[in-house]
């Protein structure tokens, strides 16, 4: 299984540490730089942390796990008026980001009242885009158990709702936080900062639950190999958009519009085949993206066997070096 | 200032008193409260909330909140209290109209054929002000799907009922009978 990790170091023979990465088959997804100190995303087969490990302390840095790394999040809010937003909802988000997460936040357009609140099937289907959603409700039970619910209803990916009663479970959703009530001002006392961690920590089991779930049949190649590829597209490298190729779980999201860029995506070469022959390209709903969902390596080996290639042949991909 | 309230949850109480706290110290008008009392129901769904304030006496004149000059282009207003830089504009265009009054920047206010004596004899009405000040409170409070409201107000009472698609005659009668409970509440002898 891979693991994302986060190298805080500096720059002083940080070339020793991608170089080691990749002779242990791994990738290197982010490096954000400043003045001499670096952070370095990246993922490593779960076997080899030692080895990292070892050569961080050698370079005098830091390993740090990250257990939302490569996940992108939606932290969804009823509405985006002032009684929703900016807290706690974008308190949340920039706390998942902490974990290695990818925030989205979104607010519904027609989510706010009790039995007015309403999701629509465009709305669903961009939250579905994303590795987890988090809900974050209101202050009474009664509105939240009758009314809300149906806001996350027929959602795909797993849901966290964070809200002010005590509430132990809810249908349509892995987790509920309670304590986290409507507010004006920033969760920074150190109980709203547990309250935080809290949100983080069932997001993280959530995430690592799909995590082992998709690892029952893996994916043909590590969403990070792709990703390499990916970064050399001119189109990419020009894009001025913050993080233009983002990891999910089971695929990634490249900030290009499709329509533009789906021959040249669909040919692009994946340990001997074309990306379109392991992985399903589609339009996204955040304008001018594509989302690439890959198959699991069952998946590509009966494709494989219609099209009469040997399955063999997926011997080659990264998962087999593990 | 004491708030009561009166509704099916203690934690969404709570919440809500937490709220109402936190939006009178961001409008930085927690002293001019008084009391508020909450009626919430949420399977109805109701939301009654009643606030009295403590009488807001007196008039502000111009010479207290801005520097007045006059110019060759007509009289000059700097505003040094920005917290009345809306009130002194609207009540300047109201007065004057648009063509009249030309804001030149956020603070700095140029009256077009205006004599100075004239504009020093303005004064805004702090009462006035409050309200504003109360109903903006009330509206980051209320709930922000519920509508349709039923809203009452007196010189030192303001009450608002919400709800989300038909406003019930009971509920009038409550926020009426709410209404009159708050301007008779004597809080410096009376507890709830």
């Amino acid at each position: 299984m891979f693991k994302v990790l986060l190298f805080d170091g500096g720059v002083y023979r940080v070339n020793e540490l991608y170089e080691l990465v990749e002779d242990l088959g791994g990738f290197i997804i982010q490096k954000t730089q400043s003045h001499t100190s670096i952070l370095v995303t990246l993922v490593i087969p779960e076997e080899v942390r030692e080895e990292v490990e070892k050569k961080s302390i050698e370079l005098g840095a830091k390993l740090v796990d990250i257990p939302l790394g490569g996940t992108e999040i939606a932290v969804v809010a009823p509405t985006l008026g002032r009684h929703h937003m900016p807290h706690p909802v974008c308190d949340i988000a920039e706390h998942l980001r902490r974990y290695g997460a990818i925030t989205v936040v979104m607010g519904l357009a027609r989510g706010k009242g009790r039995r007015s609140a309403q999701i629509s099937a465009v709305e669903k289907a961009l939250i579905n885009e994303y590795d987890a959603a988090v809900f974050v409700l209101g202050n009474f039970e009664d509105c939240i158990r009758n009314e809300k619910v149906r806001l996350f209803e027929d959602i795909d990916v797993p849901v966290v709702v964070a809200c002010g009663p005590e509430i132990k479970d809810l249908p349509n959703c892995k987790a509920v936080v309670s304590g986290v009530r409507r507010r004006v001002d920033r969760m920074r006392r150190a109980e709203e900062i547990a309250k935080l961690e809290e949100i983080a920590k069932e997001v993280s089991r959530v995430v690592e639950e799909r995590r082992k779930i998709i690892d029952e049949d893996p994916l043909f190649v590590h969403p990070a190999e792709i990703k390499q590829r990916i970064d050399e597209l001119p189109p990419v490298q020009k894009s001025l958009r913050p993080a233009p190729v983002v990891l999910h779980l089971d695929g990634l999201r490249v900030k290009i519009p499709y329509c533009e860029w789906k021959t040249e995506l669909e040919s692009m070469n994946v340990y001997g085949r074309k990306l379109g022959e392991i992985a399903q390209l589609t339009d996204s709903k955040l304008d001018g993206s594509t989302l690439i969902k890959i198959f699991t390596t069952s998946k590509v080996a009966s494709l494989s066997l219609k099209r009469g290639r040997e399955p063999s042949d997926l011997q080659t991909n990264a998962f087999a070096k593990v | 200032m004491r708030i009561e309230v009166e509704g099916p949850e203690k934690a969404g109480n709570e919440g809500y008193v937490e709220l109402f706290n936190s939006i009178l110290l961001d409008l930085g008008i927690t002293r001019h409260v008084e009391a508020a009392k909450f009626i919430i129901k949420p399977s109805e769904p109701l939301f009654l909330v009643s606030v009295k304030t403590r009488l807001a006496a007196g008039k502000i004149r111009i010479n207290d909140i801005a520097e007045v000059t006059k110019t060759k282009a007509g009289t000059f207003i700097n505003i040094t209290d920005e917290n009345y830089a809306p009130s002194l504009l609207s009540l300047l265009w109201r007065m004057y109209g648009r063509e009249r009054i030309e804001q030149l920047s956020r603070l700095e206010v140029l009256c077009k054929g205006i004599e100075e004596d004239e504009i020093l004899e303005l004064v805004i009405d702090r009462g006035e002000e409050m309200k504003k000040k109360i109903l903006d409170a009330l509206w980051r409070l209320l709930p922000e799907g519920f509508k349709i409201r039923y809203e009452l107000s007196s010189e030192s009472v303001i009450t608002i009922a919400a709800t989300e698609y038909e406003m019930k005659k009971e509920w009038k009668e409550l926020a009426n009978k709410l209404h009159k409970e708050m301007e008779e509440l004597d809080v410096q002898s009376t507890a709830f």
